[in-house]
């Protein structure tokens, strides 16, 4: 096999730069317009094309390079020198390729020092097409054939190529994008570097004004994204843990109930809580209506603000908190607490001295997830933000608004990121790597202890009125969705669902009259591309990291928790900042859309392949691999069978937040390109409550459907101690 | 030859996993890497299956260089200390599985698969799965699914460590009759001394990475060219003695207030550092004993059923001692005369 690949490889590259269009076509690939213009025509020539009829001489060294790696191909040698001879040739071309595609843009050489350094030129080039992308992936593919002939990776160029795939698929679609908000912040009007406007964009009153502490004014937007993620996330740490306590470790009547509530948030657009809150606190909410009936208060507008925005996140956010604590708090092994217990202490003192500290770094980790997604937030506060303004709104109102100033979107930007990365830095410092909560594959037959009385309590005070309220919130936005008006006029109706989601009977067969129907479908469509190739990457990147060992591999899972740090609106703004230029020009297409679903999401189907796959032993690959079965078929054959709820996990997962994000994608939609959560944030901030609600019931309704699906058709997932029975292991 | 390493090394970042190890494996020999854990046995024999790639050196399989080979591209199988069973697949599957994956078609694969689990007794247990099976079972099943393959070495990584002792006695002999029975080259890693000497053909001891010394059961036993051999390869007990030569081929030993002449052509005359081996020492009431013994205070007793242990204070310090006879018993504080067989007491030299 691996004598035939680098042949296969080099001479698909080849074939890519004399069969295919160098450069990306207006109308896309399928059209087939291209055919006849493969040699005469500038926007159709392929690669070989555009350096011998147009001129473009600089993707020449390029092809020479590939053309190289065939005849290492060709060459009769020994695995080690064709593995060098590859090697060379690959990075060579790479190099080149890079250089020119970031070199000569749309205008000529792109930055000034080029042009004195080489002189005027006067071809240019746009964004890298289907010949470019093939020759792109077939110097990385002969890159790393040559590695694994050269013994790296454990001989297999399978690995070798996966590793290869999944970093340099990270450098592109996260590292560069992320450098290019940098990038950005330093640049003037002109894309001249002025580091000076940096300081002065970010040194202004309205990002760090504390005038809000001494009485008068309001406070900087730095400061209010602070304060409110500091507040969310020692809100939903402790609400968190208090439900967490009640189902782990009381005999709670209603533990099913609860976990429901882990699962509505996951299926909910951020903002629908938002919306709730609106309805029963805003200006003709019921409480505003209750008041002025009973007492004739004038109604207010309370809820936007701070404290609107707060309650919306905690609401939003304590189930995500849950999730992560339940799996803390089950992992403190009993046999520790009936240690401590048949040390003389009581139960109140074991759960100070001895639940509490093992649970300490899942407190940690609960909190910065709660600040992360306090900070990332762009539903909840455009919704119920009011006055008080935040980093993720004012970088939309910087790109989308009147402002349109990039430089502004792109600073504001870096202090998100610098906000984001610091929190995760500070849980790093703070919890360290280990964690001492672990399931181990010893046997661990101990029972959890029950909280103590005072314990139970408090939890049971907080914990209950919250999810009552929580359940309550989400029963008054389905009924919003189903009154004519809500403050006015309670007459119950399907208007709302009939405007968005009508289908009309013609001759002609069936209308999609509603007006939700075009962002349906396209979320729909551009969801379910993007999950398997996110969960299919994600679980890849888990595999490297966890069974394979080489070079960079710290690097590599450093850089999927960073990508995992950086929030949706830092990365949406990154996109448009990056891939609106050549090389990559893609800003308006669905590919945008998809490309950023898969990278926003593929760090979580990392986390939980990894988690997965390092319950199964080791040694059941190693036995594959010593069993005559290669890397891909190992597995094929044995990896991922014993995943499949993973599997299950990061589909659904992918799928699910391609539906519902917000923050990310709304500088990337399109008209042609819309989607739903966008149109219905639209909606809101149009003030049409009713048909927004409506549309969230039904993205809520058919995300639980398809979960419930999936469910079905996998069956339960067996948790518990015995779980653990497939680890054995060597020492 | 089978298998031979030449200068090979393994690190680990800073750490030095194998510091430097050449050896030969003869074809149809079963070799054994012994050592305390952490000496590099268990990277050793990785590296021969190709899990691990050295750092340093060349490996040879069957004559040819396969260094910078993975597993997979290596004509050896292995059997896991964990079995490393896939629970998704029956024992037939299992067996089936390496089979498929060279390339047979499903009939053949399903064939031999048989003929491997009738060599390993289990013809009837093809549908079932391998948590419905017991540990020596699902030990078999392991067996036969490395064997089916027929590869040029088997490896086998510390296999009887998950079973009871009764049970390890009967898998080790099973072994050892299968290795013989089909002329299969084995490499064998266990850390288990009694174990190893009871199936090799050659024991390679390792230590902190590097071979200690390697040879037949009985030169190592018998012959332990250093101290950490002479505490491995079964019990000793280490003791300071003087050395004068009697005639090329005997040494005698001076221990406190006896003398013993030991079998032994190199060692120099002076102060050395002797093993004595607990069976070596007859232990006997000062009143029966022979001229030339050790005096002694029994310091502890207990008894083995088979045997009797106790721990004896004496001149030379204090030596441990096995005796057969657990009739008559002695107690904590009696005086003992110690009488020291030949055989028993080893020169350590370097």
């Amino acid at each position: 096999m691996i004598s035939r690949a680098p042949l296969a490889w080099s001479a698909a590259g080849l074939l890519a730069a004399i069969a295919l269009p160098w450069c990306a076509l207006q109308e896309g690939l399928d059209s087939g317009a291209w055919l006849g213009g493969l040699w005469s025509s500038e926007d159709y020539a392929s690669g070989l094309g555009q350096i011998v009829e147009h001129g473009k001489w600089w993707l020449a060294p390029t092809l020479l390079a590939l053309a190289a790696c065939l005849a290492a191909a060709l060459l009769p040698a020994t695995r080690q020198r064709r593995g060098t001879l590859l090697l060379i040739a690959s990075t060579a071309g790479l190099l080149l390729f890079v250089a020119q595609a970031l070199g000569i843009g749309l205008r000529g050489w792109t930055a000034a020092w080029l042009t004195t350094l080489f002189g005027e030129l006067d071809g240019r080039q746009v964004g890298l097409g289907a010949g470019g992308a093939v020759v792109l992936v077939a110097l990385l593919s002969l890159l790393s054939i040559g590695l694994a002939l050269r013994g790296g990776f454990g001989g297999d160029a399978f690995v070798a190529g996966a590793v290869t795939t999944v970093a340099s698929s990270i450098v592109l679609f996260t590292a560069w994008p992320i450098l290019r908000i940098l990038v950005q912040a330093f640049q003037d009007g002109d894309g001249l570097l002025a580091p000076a406007l940096l300081v002065e964009r970010l040194a202004t009153e309205k990002i760090w004004s504390l005038r809000c502490l001494s009485g008068g004014g309001r406070c900087g937007v730095a400061w209010n994204t602070l304060f409110l993620a500091l507040g969310c996330g020692a809100g939903t740490t402790a609400l968190g843990l208090a439900f967490a306590l009640i189902v782990t470790r009381t005999s709670f009547g209603f533990k099913k109930t609860l976990r429901v509530l882990t699962v509505l948030p996951i299926v909910t657009p951020p903002f629908v809580i938002g919306l709730a809150l609106i309805l029963v606190f805003g200006r003709s909410g019921l409480v505003n209506q209750f008041l002025e009936w009973s007492m004739g208060i004038q109604p207010t507008r309370w809820i936007y603000g701070f404290q609107g925005v707060f309650l919306a996140q905690l609401f939003a956010f304590t189930p995500v908190a849950f999730l992560v604590l339940i799996g803390v708090v089950e992992g403190v092994s009993p046999t520790l607490e009936e240690a401590s217990q048949t040390l003389r202490a009581d139960r109140w003192a074991t759960f100070t001295t001895v639940s509490l500290p093992l649970m300490r770094p899942g407190l940690a980790n609960a909190f910065l997830v709660g600040f992360i997604e306090s900070i990332a937030d762009f539903g909840n506060p455009i919704v119920l933000g009011g006055d008080y303004g935040v980093l993720s709104t004012e970088i939309y109102f910087a790109v989308v608004g009147a402002q349109l100033d990039y430089g502004r979107a792109a600073s504001l930007a870096l202090l998100l990121l610098v906000f984001a990365l610091g929190a995760f830095f500070l849980q790093r410092r703070v919890v360290g790597t280990g964690s001492y909560a672990t399931i181990s594959g010893k046997g661990d037959s101990g029972l959890p202890t029950p909280l103590p009385d005072r314990a139970r309590r408090a939890a049971a005070c907080v914990a209950l009125p919250w999810a009552a309220f929580t359940l309550m919130l989400y029963g008054f936005a389905f009924v919003g969705g189903l009154v004519k008006v809500w403050g006015r006029d309670y007459t119950p109706t399907l208007d709302h669902y009939a405007k968005a989601f009508a289908v009309e009977h013609t001759a002609d067969g069936l209308i999609w009259t509603g007006a939700a129907w075009n962002s349906f479908w396209t979320t729909l469509k551009l969801a379910a591309i993007a999950a398997p190739l996110t969960a299919a990457l994600g679980l890849i990147a888990a595999w490297l990291l966890v069974r394979q060992r080489f070079a960079g591999r710290a690097t590599l899972e450093f850089a999927t928790m960073l990508s995992f740090a950086v929030p949706g609106t830092v990365i949406g703004v990154a996109y448009v900042f990056a891939f609106n230029v050549p090389p990559i020009e893609i800003t308006g297409t669905a590919m945008i859309i998809v490309l950023c679903f898969i990278f926003r999401n593929m760090p979580v189907g990392v986390r939980a392949g990894m988690a997965a796959m390092s319950q199964i032993d080791r040694s059941l690959d190693e036995a594959s691999l010593t069993l005559r079965g290669r890397a891909p078929q190992t597995l094929f054959y044995v990896v991922l069978p014993l995943l499949r709820p993973a599997i299950v996990g990061a589909l659904v997962y992918g799928f699910v937040r391609a539906v519902t994000t917000v923050s990310a994608v709304v500088f990337l939609v399109t008209a042609e390109y819309e989607l739903a959560t966008t149109y219905i944030i639209l909606r809101v901030i149009n003030g049409d409550y009713g048909l927004a609600i409506a549309y969230s019931c039904a993205l809520i309704v058919l995300m639980l459907a398809v979960i419930l699906l999936i469910q079905f058709a996998v069956g339960d997932r067996r948790l518990g101690r015995r779980a653990v029975a497939l680890k054995g292991g060597r020492a | 030859m089978s298998v031979q390493f030449e200068g090979v090394v393994k690190r680990y970042g800073e750490a030095t996993a194998v510091a430097g190890i050449s050896f030969t494996v003869e074809a149809g020999t079963l070799v054994t890497l012994l050592g305390p854990s952490g000496c590099g046995k268990t990277t050793t024999l990785r590296m021969i299956a190709g899990l691990e790639l050295p750092s340093e050196g060349r490996v040879v399989i069957a004559g040819r260089d396969v260094t910078t080979l993975g597993a997979t591209q290596r004509d050896v199988s292995m059997v896991f200390q964990s079995y490393a069973l896939f629970p998704h697949m029956n024992v037939l599957e299992n067996v089936c599985y390496g089979l498929r994956r060279s390339g047979q078609s499903r009939e053949d694969a399903a064939r031999h698969a048989r003929e491997g689990l009738l060599q390993v007794g289990l013809e009837s247990y093809e549908e079932r799965q391998p948590s419905e099976l017991s540990g020596g079972q699902q030990q078999r099943v392991a067996v036969a699914r490395a064997l089916v393959l027929k590869p040029s070495v088997l490896l086998f990584d510390e296999p009887l460590s998950n079973l009871d002792a009764r049970l390890r006695r009967q898998m080790r002999e099973e072994i050892r009759e299968l290795q013989q029975r089909l002329g299969l080259t084995v490499v064998y890693v266990t850390h288990d001394q009694q174990e190893a000497m009871a199936v090799s053909d050659r024991i390679i001891v390792m230590n902190a990475g590097r071979i200690e010394q390697q040879g037949s059961p009985r030169d190592l036993y018998e012959r332990p060219a250093t101290p950490f051999l002479a505490r491995f390869m079964g019990e000793s007990n280490p003791a300071r003695g003087v050395l004068s030569r009697l005639d090329p081929a005997t040494v005698r030993v001076r221990l406190g207030t006896c003398e013993i002449d030991v079998a032994n052509a190199t060692a120099a005359d002076g102060n050395a550092t002797v093993a004595i081996r607990p069976e070596a020492i007859a232990v006997e009431r000062p009143a029966d004993a022979a001229a030339n013994s050790l005096a002694g205070t029994i310091a502890k007793a207990s008894y083995l059923g088979t045997h009797m242990e106790y721990s004896i204070d004496t001149a030379a310090g204090v030596l441990f001692a096995t005796c057969p006879h657990v009739d008559r018993p002695l107690a904590a504080g009696d005086p003992v005369a110690l009488q020291l067989a030949p055989r028993g007491v080893i020169v350590v030299e370097g």
